[in-house]
């Protein structure tokens, strides 16, 4: 038995040839060593920083905060770095099914199904957990002030090394069932980055919190129902954030105790860790059962799910479509958007896109009236007379002539009333008129308050924004390196196509594959926008717009300029770089990195306490904070917009219109001037790389 | 007449290693070049530099007189290119495949769709058309590469190892297509290493190793200038020691080898009949098995050219 034990568990990992090749190469590689010393170098730079910026403390309890302090960071400096390397080594394994020469001769051999693809899986994973222990003397040194519990550190190391080991998982299996392909590298790492952004970001939706004082004592505290499934939250959880503590079994609702609930909501981040090893092995277990017989079968998973589905007629056969006068825009734009994958997520994209917008809107516009109301023409002036609603009768009453109202606690004017209020109290006179002296208004409940509207319409923008705009750099990016690899780009070379018609043609065709997509986010704000239309006829005078008109001129533009930019830039880098993974990685880094950096400074400008409408004309030359202000300009659009009246509001928007028609035309500008610049170099660029 | 494919001193070079080194190339309207050599030889840089995909160092290359590098735009639409690997476009199906390259060429409307069909009866892949590109075999991928470079009716047809991988009934059809593409009077660059089927289709050939020409012009000169003398196989029954001496002694006899019994014997260039062998052997009482002349071939002058050098 241990004879069995020890030949079979001896076979997979010590002595498993895959791996064994992959260590004894481990660190020979330049690359391999420059990402480890960036890393490494990286972490200390981060420790030095902190330690000095502590370097006056003298008290101990003051130094073990800062090495505390110093562990958070560093431990979301590495959990960052590993959810960003984790997806770059092991999104290789879907592709090895394609690249197959290899992957076909170890099927070839002896090897067990094991031994394959746990060497393939532990080999891919190899590299970050080598990162991560590389990094454990630097973690070493906020033990020496102390305030750091050896289990924090345990945390930390398992939520990154379960991190990489699920991320290398998902990659095994999607190339052992051969549901990948080139193309869908990106798409799992983007599904990666999404995934874990986006939790982060639902995190402060306060609808999703699990929050208040049922479940904690401190009621300053909450957690989230995807702190144990993201690992950024997880770790948050476990580090004793006490504005992020998760609650004791004993302040749960007895409906929530029980397991695995109940273990999910009181530790994060042991579930997240336990989770992940154990999906882990859930994915890896069936890659071990299946490899050889999917190996063999000559139809794709994924072609058998997709024919299955309906969503393609036949594996190996389809109508042919017409192509266009520009051949290479009709590829761009019809060939890669009809493929089964990009019609499913655009649909899916929409559909989900158009959801949000509607399901947002009916909570917002779902209004609750108190039992009484009032109206618009409420009050006669001449007759001194208020009328007050029911559900089934109207009151009428007089009122004094220095009758006092107010709207959620604040002075009104009677003239400013316009539209129907909730009666919140009203005080009636002593005397026999019984006129009314004093009338508190409120505005009536929604399902969702304008704020909320706003934050969930902006994040749902934002959302959608960044998806298109990282689906089209990403195929931007791949477009022509991918030519480049296969060899097709020789054939259009050889052909009479210019290098102008070449990449007009492929800047056309991924406007003309994103321009659906695009479509999401302006349908969302047009729902909006007419339904504000709508509502302002009939509330009238203190009617808020959820989302300014404007937007939609100045968010369709927006998003044309972006999505031109990014295409710019994708098929720069495509052009420059040899490989597609690089050209993508590059790609997406330079666009994230100009719209998020455009988009901190823009934020910050809006967000001035300036009563001026000039910054708002500045920070229009970022587009995410155009569409941030535009779509909640209270959170956003600084102090015009919060405490402003009516006249400045109105400049700053006409000041942001203004500026956003101007930056649309600069970025129309430089996106040109690279078109320009790519179309001269082409050739040279090309021939550079001739081999 | 005028020589359609000319190259002048042509040469490449990648950093320090040299692709070809002053190449003389010159193939005329209407011939079928078969270009032959070891592995990175500079075959296929030569058909890159032709097919305006690479720069020449230095030299020269020109097609119907016009200089690639300077004239690229114009010889572009004149030249037909097959690479040696075949361009994945896993999203398209066979007429999309050829419409997208019509349209590259220029050709649109009813012409396209017309030309587009009329290509895909001649190469036989109607049936074909609505399959993905991606899902073909080999051989039917090889023909549809012929077929693209159809489409715009070339004067010039690049083909690099267009038969490369195919199974011989692949091979076969492949020929034939090409045997029909050059009775159409199209001029054919070729590289190719299955011999036989060069010598059966080409006109002309060139040999080509480490970037130098060793040879170029029609096959019958070719397989003359490697033959130095006629070569007579000769198997006797038994004692074929001594029916070596025996012939060795004649004066019209160059040279004489033995092989596992085979005798080949060189007999002198000037000597028409060869049957003293024959006689000469009988009246020793030898038992004459076998006597056949031995074949000059394409491969026998490819071994004989070349020296097995690879860069």
């Amino acid at each position: 038995m241990i004879a069995v034990a020890r030949d079979i568990f001896w076979r997979l990992i010590p002595a498993n040839p895959i791996l064994l090749r992959i260590i004894s190469m481990a660190g020979k590689r330049r690359r391999d060593m420059l990402i480890r010393c960036g890393y490494l170098g990286l972490l200390c730079l981060w420790v030095i920083f902190m330690l000095l910026a502590a370097s006056g403390q003298t008290k101990l309890d003051d130094l073990a905060k800062s090495s505390a302090g110093i562990f958070e960071k560093i431990s979301y400096v590495q959990l960052i770095l590993v959810a960003l390397l984790a997806p770059v080594f092991t999104a290789g394994a879907i592709t090895q099914e394609g690249d197959s020469q290899t992957y076909d001769i170890l099927l070839a051999t002896p090897l067990s199904n094991g031994q394959i693809v746990l060497g393939s899986l532990l080999s891919r994973v190899f590299f970050v957990i080598a990162l991560l222990l590389s990094g454990v003397p630097i973690f070493a040194i906020t033990q020496i002030f102390g305030g750091v519990g050896l289990d924090n550190i345990l945390y930390s190391f398992g939520i990154a090394a379960g991190t990489a080991f699920v991320t290398g998982a998902i990659a095994m299996a999607l190339a052992t069932f051969r549901i990948g392909t080139r193309r869908t590298i990106f798409g799992f790492y983007l599904f990666i980055v999404l995934y874990m952004v986006g939790l982060v970001l639902l995190d402060s939706v306060p609808f999703l919190q699990i929050t208040g004082g049922a479940v904690y004592s401190n009621e300053s505290s909450h957690i989230s129902w995807f702190t144990g499934i993201n690992p950024f939250l997880a770790l948050r959880a476990s580090m004793g954030d006490p504005s992020y503590l998760p609650p004791l079994a004993a302040d749960l609702p007895a409906e929530l105790r029980f397991w695995p609930i109940g273990w999910y909501l009181t530790s994060p981040h042991t579930f997240y860790i336990t989770a992940t090893f154990v999906l882990g092995m859930a994915l890896t277990i069936p890659s071990v059962v299946f490899l050889r017989r999917v190996a063999q079968s000559t139809l794709s998973v994924r072609s058998w799910v997709l024919l299955k589905l309906r969503i393609i007629a036949s594996a190996t056969t389809h109508k042919p479509r017409y192509v266009w006068h520009n051949p290479i825009a009709w590829r761009e734009a019809k060939t890669k958007a009809s493929a089964a994958r990009m019609t499913w997520m655009r649909y899916a994209l929409i559909a989900a896109g158009l959801a949000g917008a509607i399901w947002t809107l009916t909570r917002f516009a779902h209004v609750e009236m108190p039992d009484k109301y009032i109206a618009r023409g409420a009050f006669n002036t001449d007759q001194g007379m208020v009328t007050i609603l029911t559900s089934d009768r109207s009151i009428e009453q007089t009122y004094a002539p220095g009758l006092k109202i107010t709207l959620d606690g604040k002075a009104i004017r009677m003239s400013d009333l316009d539209g129907r209020y909730g009666v919140k109290d009203y005080t009636v006179a002593s005397g026999p008129r019984k006129d009314v002296t004093t009338l508190n208004l409120v505005n009536p409940k929604r399902g969702m308050s304008l704020k909320e509207a706003q934050t969930y319409l902006l994040w749902m923008l934002l959302l959608e924004i960044a998806v298109v705009l990282i689906v089209i750099t990403n195929v931007a990016a791949s477009t022509v390196t991918r030519e480049k690899e296969d060899g097709s780009l020789d054939l259009l070379l050889s052909s009479p196509i210019t290098s102008r018609y070449y990449l007009w043609g492929k800047l056309r065709g991924l406007l003309s594959l994103a321009l659906p997509l695009n479509l999401v986010p302006v349908a969302s704000i047009f729902v909006f926008v007419v339904y504000d239309v709508f509502r302002m006829i009939a509330e009238g005078g203190q009617f808020q717009w959820v989302v300014f008109p404007e937007a939609i001129v100045v968010v369709p533009l927006i998003l044309m300029t972006l999505t031109a930019l990014g295409a710019v830039v994708g098929i720069e880098m495509s052009l420059r770089c040899r490989r597609t993974m690089s050209a993508v990685m590059i790609s997406v880094a330079i666009v994230v990195g100009v719209v998020g950096i455009f988009g901190l400074i823009g934020n910050a400008i809006a967000g001035t306490t300036s009563w001026n409408w000039a910054p708002l004309v500045i920070a229009a030359f970022s587009p995410i904070t155009v569409v941030s202000v535009i779509a909640a300009p209270a959170q956003f659009g600084g102090r015009v917009f919060d405490e402003g009246g009516a006249d400045l509001m109105l400049g700053a928007r006409i000041g942001m219109f203004i500026g956003s028609l101007i930056s649309s035309g600069i970025y129309g500008l430089i996106i040109w001037a690279i078109y320009k610049s790519m179309v001269k170099n082409f050739d040279m660029t090309i021939r550079r790389q001739s081999r | 007449m005028a020589a359609v494919i000319k190259t002048i001193n042509l040469t490449k070079r990648y950093g320090s290693l040299v692709a070809l080194s002053n190449l003389n190339l010159e193939i005329q309207e209407g011939d079928c070049f078969g270009f032959i050599g070891p592995n990175g030889a500079g075959k296929t840089t030569t058909i890159k530099v032709l097919a305006t995909l690479l720069q020449p160092t230095w030299g020269e290359a020109r097609i119907c007189d016009m200089v690639v590098g300077f004239q690229s735009r114009q010889i572009r639409p004149l030249i037909g290119y097959v690479p040696d690997s075949f361009g994945a476009y896993e999203d398209m199906v066979v007429q999309e495949y050829l419409e997208f390259f019509a349209a590259a060429y220029g050709i649109h409307g009813t012409n396209r769709t017309k030309i587009v069909n009329d290509v895909l009866e001649l190469t036989d892949l109607g049936h074909k058309r609505d399959t993905l590109v991606d899902s073909l075999s080999r051989g039917m991928k090889q023909r549809l590469s012929i077929a693209r470079v159809l489409v715009h009716d070339p004067k010039v047809l690049l083909l690099d190892e267009p038969a490369g991988n195919l199974d011989p009934r692949a091979r076969i059809e492949m020929r034939e297509l090409l045997k029909e593409l050059r009775r159409m009077g199209k001029t054919i660059l070729i590289s190719s290493h299955i011999l036989p089927e060069l010598a059966d289709l080409c006109n002309t050939v060139g040999i080509i190793e480490q970037g130098e020409l060793l040879y170029s012009g029609p096959v019958a000169d070719i397989l003359r200038r490697v033959k130095s003398g006629r070569i007579l196989q000769v198997a006797v029954s038994s004692n074929s020691q001594l029916a070596q001496g025996l012939l060795s002694g004649d004066p019209r006899v160059a040279g004489i080898t033995s092989l596992d019994g085979m005798l080949k014997v060189v007999v002198n260039e000037d000597v028409q009949d060869v049957s003293f062998l024959a006689e000469m052997l009988v009246k020793n009482g030898f038992r004459v098995t076998m006597l056949k002349e031995e074949e000059v071939n394409l491969e026998t002058a490819f071994m004989r050219l070349t020296k097995g050098v690879v860069q």
